[in-house]
This record gives structure tokens, sequence and C-alpha cells, in this order.
């Protein structure tokens, strides 16, 4: 038999100006099962809170009902304090008077009737509460970051040095990522390897960091804290072991005309190569595609030269499998390539770049040792026009939202090429500038007015090449839409941030969620920035959204700190509030039939097939069950089963029917 | 008296395309590639499903337009077929719900020779999910003209003329469930109206509770049901309650452009979505 | 007599019920509160963790026990907490809103809604929006009729019952 207590709180006056506090609590007395019904001034005081631990243990209450505010206020207050008077908390309700009663009708009968039967209702519900536990899920202490750009970086070290281990793992043959790329970082221009390598570096040689280049994850299994990660080291024809990374085998690779990605094409690769002289490992690998004693069954060279037998050409790609309690996904972006663009091109002009293709140009490591050449005759351009937005903010493209990093990197692009070519001409094309952030405005007006970079407000219709010069027509908006037309010997397009080829496929590997345009979503936009909808697994840096440096690396080192929280504890505690599936006695184990329509409804991945063996080992029945670790307690899959043979605790089908009869009832 | 009217007949012959089932059936039988053979005989007025367990009897196996019972709704009891290797004849209707069944694990393809008879008489075994959907892709789906009839006077109605016809139909219902044990759908271990933690559903008939037995059996055939008329067949009140799992069937198709084929051959209806589903009432 | 019919109409008190979602329209509806906008009293909030969550027996449960009218209200399409448990529920009512159609029962008595924890204002609005709504359409007498058992039951036997549980009685 029940033995409910009702506690009608008055918040002072903002309930009992409208409601009738002390009938409400006398009429709550006379309902079925109710043992005590009182009303107080301020029921989430100290003595309030005591009022209610008292006559739990005074009356020995069943459940209790706290008729005050809204329960997403003080819900884990009334729990908190029924806990500590032995009472288990998930058998107290609160019955919202304030909000959704006293604050928004008048002072009449009705708001008091109302405040009866919105007690009424939780009183019925709690009766058929159940006392609930909270869960615990063991957690293992290692996290997957996924790419070695700044954002894997950033992240990793962050978690390393807080004591945890982390396992790294880099599709490219080195860490570093586009940053590593670049040749200058705004707004302040210091160079980006300087900043970045010593990083790199620190990532190899960190006794809690596991280092997989060349590698990539392919499978993800389980749940928060009990992930298994699935990892495809793709072969590399070298072993690491015996390599000592002397560079003979690249210097004397016969094939040597190979689009070198580091360098966006601009220069050359061999077929055994590193990408870029401080890339880490420093150990090269073999790009089979282009080899020819993998395309053609002859060559070996590098085998011959090389002084510790390192090269293994039948070396197949390797699975390793790694338990893991977080991931963190720092798998970066993209840009358009220049043939993305019919109006500029379609990419066949050699001298229209990419802002990323820029950056190597103006690289003190890039093929033309940071002088501006062009690629077509490697002369000096001496009239150079930059357009802004190219792609972006372009619905009509199909990319209507904006890359962020354009006018900044455009900027500073005209700036390098000013300081470059003392001589040069530099114009930029821009929808708007859009320079927020701390010294970019400033770096922005410097380009203008100390480096005399001019700036033409509005869009580029065409570009065609004539007379070696490329003709580029637009428009200057702030005068009119007035026709441009400038004879230029290179043009850059800031090309917009794109995600990942792949990124769709690792999202649904991992099960998070993406947008339209392939980006990871994060778990909400506002308050969580770096938890995607998958608990444990974390987003950080261009994978999420296009955004600068500083950006990536204060979103890396807060995922980082998810993941360093999640690690502080040995277990994971939870809600309880998660759904289950029945089971009962042989012969039915459970009135689940196994036709799982609730696992294509699970937002989660929550629900797992158990089978059900006999003694001698024999399959009976394949049933659903509810993973506690994934659940979030959603409750779609409960609406959904025919028979009533999944629930959710706390808000179970005998709870919801009882709260539903006791409303309508006079 | 029926066994004499069988005994009659040859063991092997009838039409011909009932002789060609029959020698099929007689060969599955035989090489043991099937233990139990499901079909049709002929009844007192109309065909009667039958189960085969020896080649004897396979002269009683018929298929005409006549069998329409959903012959499907056995594959699932597990008392009359338990782990044995099963062949059946099914009509256009049941061959949706064996679809339907692979898709909910009820059954497996590989414990089971599925057969049907083509409009040209042909006998026509099916090896993959896809020989099925490619068959009902292609095959005329029989009609039933007088369901036609009903719908366009419901469609015709007020809503409160609907109401009025609903309430005193469904009122009539006892609750015997024939509607249910007729339908290849419902192999639930617990149907909704057995849950008593919280009764859901009042286990008396009244027009109340029939109402909503109704309603959710109807509801549990979202995405499911192969318009197949079996549960109206089956009341032994001739209430027109196939009408409501028809009804669903139709607004799965509107709403959700999903053909009834599309429909029981994918993931469910209800448990998935798309986020440019369209609907006019949400505010 | 048209006048006396108004007054009677206007007398109606109708009684709603709002099956809500825990983290948009029951957030939406403490904000209502927080910003002290009123709104008719006549409804009564049911909160499930999402409107996934929602049965549509509950529904019928509601209009069987009395409710003259139903709110159900969620999470805007993309903003759901759970990221699709209002894109289950939509497709659910799509279909449950067809056959209850189809079965001549009042669907115009179910406002369906979709209330952001931001929209504290249009909380109050989708309220006094259906208690107008429902004080046109009268009680729900007409579906009520159907959950009353006793009267369906013939009159002569309940009689009959009553007769000898008195002439029992008077032993």
């Amino acid at each position: 038999m029940s033995k409910i207590g009702v506690f009608i709180c008055h918040c002072g006056e903002n309930i009992s100006a409208t409601v009738d506090c002390e009938r409400v609590a006398a009429e709550a007395g006379k309902m079925d099962g109710v043992e005590f019904a009182t009303d107080y001034k301020y029921m989430c005081s100290d003595p309030g809170q005591t009022l209610i631990k008292n006559a739990i243990k005074e009356k020995g209450l069943t459940g209790v009902v706290v008729g005050a505010c809204s329960p997403r206020m003080h819900e884990p207050t009334f729990r908190k304090a029924c806990a500590e008077a032995g009472l288990n908390p998930y058998l107290c309700e609160m019955s919202n008077l304030r909000e959704h009663c006293s604050w928004v009708h008048e002072k009449n009968e009705q708001t008091t009737e109302k405040a009866i039967d919105l007690v009424k209702m939780l009183v019925e519900k709690v009766k058929k509460n159940k006392p609930l536990n909270a869960i615990k899920v063991p957690i293992t202490k290692k996290a997957l970051v996924i790419g070695g750009g700044i954002a894997g970086i950033q992240a990793a070290l962050d978690i390393a040095n807080a004591g945890q281990q982390v396992i790294m793992v880099e599709k490219e043959p080195s860490i570093g990522g586009h940053m590593s790329q670049l040749s200058e970082t705004f707004p302040t221009l210091d160079c980006s390897q300087c900043i970045l390598t010593p990083r790199m570096v620190e990532v190899a040689q960190h006794p809690n960091i596991t280092l997989y280049t060349y590698a990539e994850l392919e499978h993800l299994d389980g749940f928060i804290g009990n992930f298994k990660a699935t990892i495809r080291l793709k072969a590399k024809s070298v072993d690491y072991k015996l390599c000592t990374g002397c560079g003979a085998c690249t210097t004397k690779c016969p094939n040597k005309k190979i689009p070198s990605e580091f360098n966006e094409g601009l220069g050359m690769r061999t077929a055994i190569y590193t990408p870029f002289p401080q890339a880490v490992p420093n150990k090269p690998v073999i790009d089979r595609a282009n080899c020819t004693y993998y395309q053609k069954g002859k060559c070996k060279v590098c085998e011959k030269v090389c002084p510790t037998g390192a090269i293994q050409y039948d070396l197949p790609d390797q699975f390793i499998t790694e338990d893991i309690g977080a991931v963190v996904i720092a798998t970066g972006f993209n840009v358009l390539k220049t043939d993305f663009f019919p109006e500029y091109g379609y990419g066949k002009y050699a001298d229209v770049l990419t802002g990323l293709q820029f950056e190597r140009l103006a690289s003190a490591s890039g093929p033309t040792l940071g002088e501006i050449r062009r690629p077509s005759d490697g002369k000096v351009p001496k009239k150079i026009v930059f357009i802004a937005c190219s792609g972006s903010r372009d619905p009509a493209k199909g990319i209507p939202y904006c890359s962020k990093i354009c006018c900044m990197y455009t900027a500073k692009h005209a700036m390098l090429y000013q300081h470059k070519v003392h001589d040069g001409e530099s114009y930029v094309f821009y929808m708007d500038i859009r320079a927020g952030g701390k010294n970019y405005e400033e770096f922005v007006r410097r380009a203008i007015e100390d480096d005399g970079v001019n700036y033409i407000r509005g869009r580029v219709a065409r570009i065609y090449e004539k007379d070696g010069k490329y003709i580029v027509k637009g428009a200057d908006t702030l005068l009119g839409s007035k026709p441009v037309e400038i004879e230029a010997d290179m043009v850059v397009l800031a090309t917009a941030g794109v995600s990942n080829p792949g990124a769709e496929e690792l999202a649904q590997k991992m099960h998070v969620s993406y947008d339209a345009y392939k980006f990871f979503a994060e778990a909400h936009p506002k308050l969580k920035p770096v938890e995607t909808n998958t608990a444990g697994i974390f987003l950080c840096g261009a994978c999420q959204a296009p955004k600068d440096i500083p950006e990536t690396v204060g979103m890396a080192s807060g995922a980082a700190a998810k993941v360093i929280g999640l690690f502080s504890n040995n277990e994971l505690t939870r809600e309880p509030l998660i759904a289950v599936v029945n089971r009962s006695a042989p012969p039915v184990f459970s009135t689940c039939v196994g036709c799982f329509m609730c696992q294509t409804a699970c937002p989660y991945n929550a629900i797992e097939r158990e089978e059900i063996k006999g003694r001698d080992g024999s399959v009976i029945k394949t049933v659903a069950k509810v993973n506690p670790g994934l659940c979030q307690g959603c409750g779609t899959c409960v609406a959904f089963c025919r028979s009533k043979a999944i629930d959710i605790q706390g808000f179970s089908n005998e709870q919801m029917f009882a709260e539903v009869m006791a409303l309508m009832n006079e | 008296m029926e066994d004499v009217l069988i005994e009659k007949k040859p063991a092997i012959a009838g039409n011909s395309f009932s002789g060609e089932l029959q020698k099929t059936a007689n060969e599955l039988l035989q090489s043991g590639e099937v233990e139990l053979f499901i079909g049709y005989e002929e009844g007192t007025r109309f065909p009667r499903p039958c189960f085969i367990a020896s080649t004897d009897e396979v002269g009683k196996l018929i298929f005409d337009d006549r069998c329409t019972g959903n012959l499907a709704v056995y594959l699932t009891r597990k008392d009359l077929i338990g782990d044995k290797k099963v062949g059946i004849t099914a009509s256009y209707f049941a061959l949706r719900s064996i679809l339907r069944l692979l898709t909910e694990h009820q059954i497996q393809l590989d414990k089971l020779v599925v057969l049907t008879v083509s409009a040209e008489k042909e006998v026509i075994r099916f090896a993959t999910t896809d020989d099925i959907t490619a068959y009902l892709q292609t095959a005329p789906i029989p009609v039933r003209e007088d369901d036609k009839a009903l719908i366009e006077k419901l469609n015709a109605m007020s809503r409160e003329e609907r109401w009025e016809f609903w309430s005193a139909e469904l009122s009539k219902c006892f609750k015997c469930y024939a509607c249910r044990a007729a339908c290849p759908m419902c192999y639930c271990t617990k149907c909704i109206v057995e849950e008593n933690r919280p009764q859901w559903i009042q286990p008396w008939a009244s027009t109340l509770a029939n109402i909503e037995w109704h309603i959710n059996r109807a509801m549990h055939m979202t995405g499911r049901c192969a318009d197949c008329g079996a549960c109206g067949a089956a009341c032994p009140l001739g209430l027109p309650i196939h009408l409501l799992s028809h009804q669903i069937v139709q607004e799965v198709t509107d709403n959700f452009a999903l053909d009834v084929n599309q429909a029981v051959s994918g993931d469910n209806a209800l448990s998935t979505f798309k986020p440019e589903d369209k609907e006019n009432f949400i505010k | 007599m048209g006048r006396l019919g108004g007054a009677l109409m206007s007398e109606f008190e109708p009684k709603i019920v709002a099956f809500v979602c825990n983290w948009c329209t029951y957030a939406g509806a403490d904000l209502t509160g927080t910003s002290r906008i009123k709104y008719a009293s006549n409804v009564k909030i049911v909160r499930f963790p999402c409107t996934g969550r929602i049965d549509f027996m509950l529904l019928l449960k509601a209009f069987a026990e009395g409710a003259d009218g139903i709110i159900v209200s969620g999470c805007h399409p993309n903003d759901c907490h759970y990221t699709s448990g209002n894109f289950h529920a939509r497709r659910r009512w799509v279909i449950f809103r067809g056959l209850l159609n189809f079965m001549g029962i009042d669907v115009n008595r179910i406002q369906f809604s979709w209330v952001s924890a931001a929209e504290g204002a249009k909380w109050a609005d989708v309220v006094n929006g259906t208690v107008t709504t429902i004080r046109e359409l009268g009680p729900y007498t007409e579906y009520r009729k159907a959950a009353d058992y006793l009267v369906q039951q013939d009159k002569s036997i309940i009689d009959g019952q009553e007769a000898l549980i008195k002439s029992v009685s008077s032993l």
C-alpha cells in the first residue's frame, strides 16, 4: 500500500498569491494512498527540506510529490533530500504549480482546482514509480584521436599531459595536417612550421601517445567508456623498425614526377616519399599506385640503396583493435579546387590558384622556396588578384555558408605578396570583410593602409586568358557596380572550406551525425559544441565547420578537457532513466518477439540483439536488449513496441498511464 | 465425408496448374528438401489450408483464384511447424507477408521454399527476396471489388456519419480475435490486449474497448500490412475491419511515398523517417 | 433562445490535456510562466522525455477519460534533444491522424504543434487557440458515449439485476 507524502510549496507568494496552497494540501491529504500532506512557505529551503526528510522517516513514506516550481528547476534538489532521508530518489516527483499554474493563471477557484489536479496526476504517477539505481559504467582510460592536424595534436597532447593514454590515428604518412602547409599565420605572421613542428615532435616522443600514421579507423563498436576500435594500418612497404630515415631511397627513386600533395600539386615527389622534410615520423612510405615496381613488376631501386634492408614490398595492410574509452574526431577539412569554378577557367589556367596553393608558394619550404613565382613560367607576378568568397556564401553553388577563414588569409596573402614583391600591385575582390577576432580587424586595416592592398567590394564574373595575362572582369559595388577589369599575372581564389572526402563514411562508422555539408554535427550548437550526439565521442577543429587555428586549438583543448573529465573517474555514473527490454521466466524469457523495429527507431544505436540460449547452448530466442551505456532515454522505442516489451524507467507505461487516467477523473 | 471426396481425386492430376503444383510439392517432399508443405485443398464451400507431410497427400493440393487466405500466417506458428523445413504455396498477398516476416527476422529463407502460381498458371519458385520483390512488381494485384464500393461510400460520408458507421459496426465486435489469428503479422508473444500492466484496453467487449483494439491493430500494421484482407474475411460478423488496415496502407503510400510492396520489404515506415517528411497539421 | 444557447456555450469549459516533451515544449511552458504570460487554465500538462515517447494510446485514453481536446507538442524539426524523436513522432501522428479521421474521430480536437524552449508566448497562444477551438466544437460527448459501458448494456438486464439485488437484500 502506498504511503505518499505531498508537500505544497508557497514559493514565498509566487504560488500562494494565486493558488490556495492550504486547500491544495488539504485536498491532497484526502487522495487515495496519500499518508501525509502539508504546505510550507519555502519547500526548497533548509527547513522545508527537513520537513520532507522528517516526514519520510516518521511516516514511513513510500513516495513523495513536491508541488512547487518546475522539475527542471528543483527536481535534483528534492530527489537528493529524499535520498538523504533514505527514500530512493526516483520515488520523488514534482508537480509544477508555479510555472504551469500560479504564474500563468489568475487568482480564482479554477486555478486552485487545477493545482489540485496537477498534484493528483503526480500522486498517481509516483505510486507506480520504482526505486532505481544510478547506472555505473566502467571506463577504459585510453582516448582515440582521429586526425593528426593541429586539432588532433592539441587534443592528444592535452590528454596525454593529463596522464592519460592516447592513440592517434593519421591517414597521411605524417602528422601536421593543413597547418604544416601554411606559410605564415594571421594575425601575427609567425611562421606556421616554427610553431607547429615542435608540437609534432612532442606527439611522437610523448610516452603516453601511441602514434599510427598512414592508418585509418576501420570500425568502431561499443559505447562511452567501452569502445572497441579497429584500425587499419595501411601497408607502408617500409619496416619502420629498421628504417633510419636516411633518405637514400627517396633521392634515388626513379619515379620523380608525382604531384606532391603537400605542395598542392605545385611541386613533385617520388614514389617512395616522406611528404615534407619536417615530417613526423620522418620515414618514407611507398605510394603503391605510383610505384614502378608495384605497377610494372620491376625496379626495386629503393631496396638496393637501402642500407638497413628496411624495404619490404609484400607487407600487407594490418588491422589492430584497441579498447578505447573516448574518441576525439579531429579530421579537419578541405578546400574546393579551382576546377570547381567554370567562370574562373575550370582549373585549366596554371596561374589561377587556390589559397592553399598560394600558401605553398609563399612558404620558405615550398616549391619556390618562398618566392612568389608563377607556376606557368616562373616569373614574378607584378599584378595579382585575390578573390574572396570563391564558392562560399553562394547558395547557387551549394555552399551557402561563410567559410570564415578566407577574409583573414586573403588579407595575409596580399600582405605577404606586398612584402615579397615590393613593386607589385595587389587587388582583393570581396563581398564583406569579416574580421571578427582579436587583432583581426587591425590586421586587415594594416594590409589596406600600410601595405597598400587595393580592396574592391564586388564579385568577379569571369576570368579569361589573353596574351599571357588573366583578364579579371568584375564590378565595384561601392561605385554603383562600375565594371572593373584588371590584367593580372596571377589570380588566387579563396576557395570555400568543405568537408573532407570520406567524412560521411567516417560519421556512419562512428554513428555520429553530420550536417547537410557533411561536417560533423555537435550535440548542441551553443552548449555542447565539442560533444557529438553519441556519448563519449567528441569533436574539434574544422571537421565541425571551417575555423581558424586559435579557434581550433581552443576547441581541441575543450574536447580534451571533456575526455580528461570523463577519465577522472573509474566508473561513469548515469541517470537510470533509460529503456529496458523485459525479461521473464522460461519458456517465454521476454515478451520481445525480436522484430527489431526498435533498432531503426533508436537514434543512438543502443539496441542490441541478445541470444537467449538453452543449457545445451542452442539459441532459443533472439530478443532486443538495451545497452545502458548508449541509451539516452528518449523512449522512442517504447512508443513503437507493439507488445510493450520495452519500457522506459522513470516514464514507464504504467506511470504515464496512471498520470493520464488521473487527469480527468473528477 | 470430405475424405471420401478427396480419395476420389487422382493422385496427381486435376487441372493443369494444380498438377504442376502437385508435381513440385511431390518432388520437394520426396527429396526431403521440405518436410512440411503448406497449401490449399478443396473445402466444403471454399478452399482451405492443408498441411502435407507425406507424398501420399499431394493430390489434395489445389491453387486457383478462390485461394485467397493468407497462408503466411502459419509460418510463425512454432507449434505447427517446429523446426521443420517448410514449403508454401503463397498467394500474391502471402508473398508480401513473407517479405515482411523476413524483414522482421521471424522466418529464414534457408528453411523455406516459397512457391506461387502465376496468372499464366506457371509454378514459380523464389530463390531470393529480390525475386519475390520483382514478381510482386510485375504480377497483377488481385482486386476486391466489394471493398471499393464500401470505401467510396465511406469517403462520401461526413465525419459524423463515419463515426456513426464505425462505432455501430465495432460495437458488434465480441473480441473473438479471429482477425488476429488470421493475420500473418500478429505473431507477438504477448498482444497489446493481453497486456495488463497497465490495462491499456479493457478486456471485455464494449464499444470503446473494441474501437481501441481495432485502432491498435491497425496502427500496429503500419508499414507491415500486406493488404490481403484476411482479417476482414476471418471476422465471423463480417465487420469490414480490413478497411482500417487498408486505410493505413493508403496513408503510408500517400504520406511517405512508399507503396505497399516497398513498405513491406524495407525498414518499417514508422521506425524510420525522412527529415523532409510533409504534414499539414502541426502548427 | 439563440442568446441562451450562446450563453450556455460560453459556460462550457473544455478539459484539455497537453502531452509535451521535456526539452522544448515543457521548457517553453516554463518560460511562459517565468514571463508571467497568462493563458486559459483549462490545460494540464503531462511531461514526457520526448515526443517520440508519446504513445498514441494515451491520446485515446485521454478522450475516453473526459478530455475534450488534446495538445501534442515538442521540439521543432531538427531541434530534438534526442536528434530524431520528433521525426518519428511526426510520422506516427501522420498515420494516426489519418486513421482517426477515417473512423470519424474528430481530429480537430487534437492540436499538434512545435513549441521550442524559447517560445513561451507561442505556448500561451497554442493553449488559448486550442481552448477557443474546443469551445466552439463543444464537449466531446460523442466519444465518451462509446466509453460508457453501462449505458450500452441492455437496460432491461441492468434493471433486472438491480431488482434481483433489491430482492436479495430485502430478504
